[in-house]
C-alpha cells in the first residue's frame, strides 16, 4: 500500500481519465504534465527545506542554535526570507544585456528540473524511463555552466565576471573526472538506464565495489555544485558573490534555490549510482523504496553539508591541480583497474 | 596517511554539532553573572546611614542624594543615580562603609528614552519623629550632660 501509493495514484488517474473518455494520447500528456508538475514542487519544497536545514546544521557545527523564531523550530525561516526576497525591487545596472541577465535567473532551474525526470525515485517511480538516463543526466547538468557563465557576462561586473569565469574553468576541469568516475560504474553493470544500475545492486552497492570511483564522483560532485571547499565560484572574500553580485530580490533566490536543487541532483546521483537506489538494505523490505531512495539522498545531502561548513576554500591554482594532477588520473586508474578485474573474473568464470 | 587531517577537521565539527550550544535563548533564558558582575546598583535602605560617602567617590557625580534628620539620625528621603553618566567603575561600592550599596546582577537597564534611565533607588518624605516635643528637650539636655557639654538642646 505504501510501497505503491504513488504508482498507485498515477494509475487511478490514468484511470479517471480513461473513465472520461479522454482519448489515450492525452490521458498520456496530462499525466506527464502532472508528473513534471509533482518534481517541481518536489523540488521547490527541498529546496527551501534544505536552506532551513542548512542553517541549522551549520548552527549546530559552529556551537549556535540556527534560526529558531520563525515559526516552531524555525522553520518558517526560509518561508519568511523568500517572502523579503519577492518583494525586494529587482535592481537593474546601468549597461547590462538586458535580455540575458533577466532571463538566466529563470533558466537556472530548467537544468534540475529537466534532469529529476529521469531520476527513480522508488521501484517504478520514474516520470521518463530512459534508456541513456546516465548519458542525459550527465549532459543536461553540465548547462547549468553556460547559465553560470551568461549569468557572469551580462551583468557588466568584474566581480561577476570573474565568477562567471571561474565556474566554466572549474565546471570543466571537475565535469572530467565526474563522468570518468561514472563509467567505472557503468563498465560494470553495461547500461545507462538508471533503474537497471539500481538493480543491478541487489547483491552488493557499488560504494564498496567501486570505493575510488565513489569518492572521485563524490569530490567531482562537491566541485559541481559550486560549495564549499570548491565555492570559488562564488568566493565571498574575493569576488563577493560571483555571477550573482549584481542579482537582487528573486533573482538572486532563484540562484541561491537552484544551487540546493543541484546539491539534490548530485546527491540523488550518488544515491542511485553507489548506495544501491531505492533498494532496501539488510532485507528492510517494510520500509517503502521511495523512503530508502530520500533517506540515502539526505544522508549524501548532510554529509555535503558537514563537509561545506568544516573546510576552508582552497586556491585556485590548488583546485586546477587537485582536480587535473589527482581526480583525472585516479579515475582513469580506477577505470582500467575495473576493467581488468572484470577481465580476471570473466577468464576465472566468475 | 593522506586525509588525516581532513578525517580530524571532519571528527572535530562533528563534536561540535553534538555537543554543548552556547547560545543561549536571551530574553527567555538568562545566563548566570558572575558575583562581582557590575550590574544594576541595588541599595540597602535600612543600612544606609546617608553619610555621602558614595556621592563623594564617585568620578562623574552620578548620585544625588537629600537627607533630611529626624531625632538624632541622618533619614535618607531620596537617592537618584544618573546612570546615563555612571561608568560603573565601583567607586561608590567600593566606598559604602555599611554594606549598604551593592552591585546585582541585573544587565537590562536599557530604556527607550533617555530620562527614563535616571535610576531612583530610594524616594519617600521623612518619618514624623517618634518623640513628643516634651520629652525631647530632655533627653537631648541628658544626652549632651553626658557629652560634658552644657550647651541648651536644640531639635534637629
Amino acid at each position: 500500500m505504501v510501497e505503491n501509493i504513488f504508482v498507485s495514484i498515477a494509475a487511478w488517474l490514468r484511470g479517471l481519465l480513461g473513465g472520461l473518455g479522454v482519448p489515450d494520447l492525452w490521458n498520456d500528456v496530462i499525466l506527464m504534465v502532472v508528473k513534471l508538475l509533482a518534481i517541481l514542487v518536489f523540488i521547490l519544497v527541498n529546496a527551501l527545506w534544505l536552506v532551513y536545514m542548512e542553517r541549522k546544521v551549520a548552527g549546530y557545527i559552529q556551537s549556535r542554535l540556527g534560526p529558531i523564531h520563525v515559526g516552531p523550530k524555525g522553520l518558517l525561516q526560509t518561508a519568511a526570507d523568500i517572502g523579503k526576497l519577492l518583494g525586494k525591487e529587482i535592481i537593474l545596472p546601468k549597461n547590462i544585456d538586458l535580455v540575458v541577465f533577466l532571463l538566466m535567473p529563470v533558466l537556472i532551474f530548467v537544468p534540475p528540473l529537466v534532469i529529476f525526470a529521469v531520476i527513480p525515485f522508488g521501484k517504478d517511480m520514474v516520470a521518463v524511463d530512459m534508456n541513456i538516463g546516465v548519458f542525459y543526466l550527465i549532459a543536461v547538468a553540465s548547462l547549468s555552466t553556460i547559465i553560470f557563465w551568461a549569468a557572469g557576462w551580462s551583468s557588466n561586473n568584474k566581480y561577476s565576471l570573474v565568477g562567471g569565469m571561474r565556474s566554466v574553468a572549474q565546471m570543466v576541469s571537475y565535469e572530467l573526472p565526474l563522468v570518468l568516475a561514472l563509467l567505472g560504474v557503468i563498465m560494470i553493470t553495461g547500461t545507462l538506464n538508471m533503474n537497471e544500475i539500481v538493480n543491478a545492486q541487489k547483491n552488493v552497492w557499488f560504494i564498496f565495489t567501486q570505493p575510488i570511483a565513489f569518492l572521485v564522483y563524490f569530490i567531482a560532485g562537491v566541485s559541481e555544485t559550486n560549495r564549499t571547499p570548491f565555492d570559488l565560484v562564488e568566493g565571498e572574500s574575493e569576488i563577493i558573490a560571483g555571477p550573482y553580485t549584481e542579482y537582487a530580490g528573486m533573482g538572486f533566490a532563484m540562484f541561491f534555490l537552484a544551487e540546493y536543487a543541484n546539491v539534490m541532483i548530485v546527491s540523488a546521483m550518488c544515491t542511485i549510482m553507489f548506495l544501491g537506489g531505492w533498494l532496501a538494505p539488510f532485507g528492510l523490505d517494510f520500509v517503502p523504496s521511495w523512503l530508502w531512495f530520500f533517506l540515502k539522498m539526505y544522508l549524501m545531502i548532510f554529509i555535503f553539508m558537514w563537509i561545506r561548513w568544516t573546510y576552508p576554500r582552497i586556491r585556485v591554482d590548488q583546485l586546477m591541480a587537485f582536480g587535473w594532477k589527482v581526480l583525472v588520473p585516479l579515475s582513469l586508474a580506477n577505470i582500467f583497474v575495473t576493467g581488468a578485474g572484470m577481465y580476471i573474473f570473466r577468464a576465472i568464470g566468475w | 596517511m593522506f586525509g588525516q587531517g581532513l578525517l580530524k577537521g571532519l571528527e572535530i565539527t562533528w563534536g561540535r554539532m553534538l555537543g554543548k550550544k552556547q547560545t543561549v535563548k536571551y530574553p527567555f533564558e538568562k545566563i548566570e553573572m558572575f558575583p562581582r558582575f557590575h550590574g544594576r546598583f541595588q541599595l540597602d535602605v535600612d543600612k544606609c546611614i546617608a553619610c555621602g560617602l558614595c556621592a563623594n567617590a564617585c568620578p562623574n557625580k552620578v548620585i544625588q542624594m537629600e537627607k533630611q534628620k529626624v531625632d538624632n539620625k541622618q533619614y535618607l528621603t531620596k537617592y537618584v543615580m544618573r546612570i546615563e553618566y555612571c561608568l560603573f567603575c565601583g567607586l561608590c561600592v567600593e566606598s559604602c562603609n555599611k554594606d549598604a550599596l551593592k552591585f546585582s546582577s541585573v544587565i537590562d537597564m536599557n530604556q527607550y528614552r533617555r530620562e527614563w534611565v535616571r535610576l531612583t533607588l530610594v524616594d519617600r518624605p521623612a518619618p514624623e519623629s517618634k518623640k513628643t516635643p516634651e520629652e525631647a528637650p530632655a533627653e537631648t539636655a541628658k544626652e549632651q550632660a553626658a557629652a560634658g557639654k552644657a550647651a541648651p538642646g536644640k531639635e534637629g
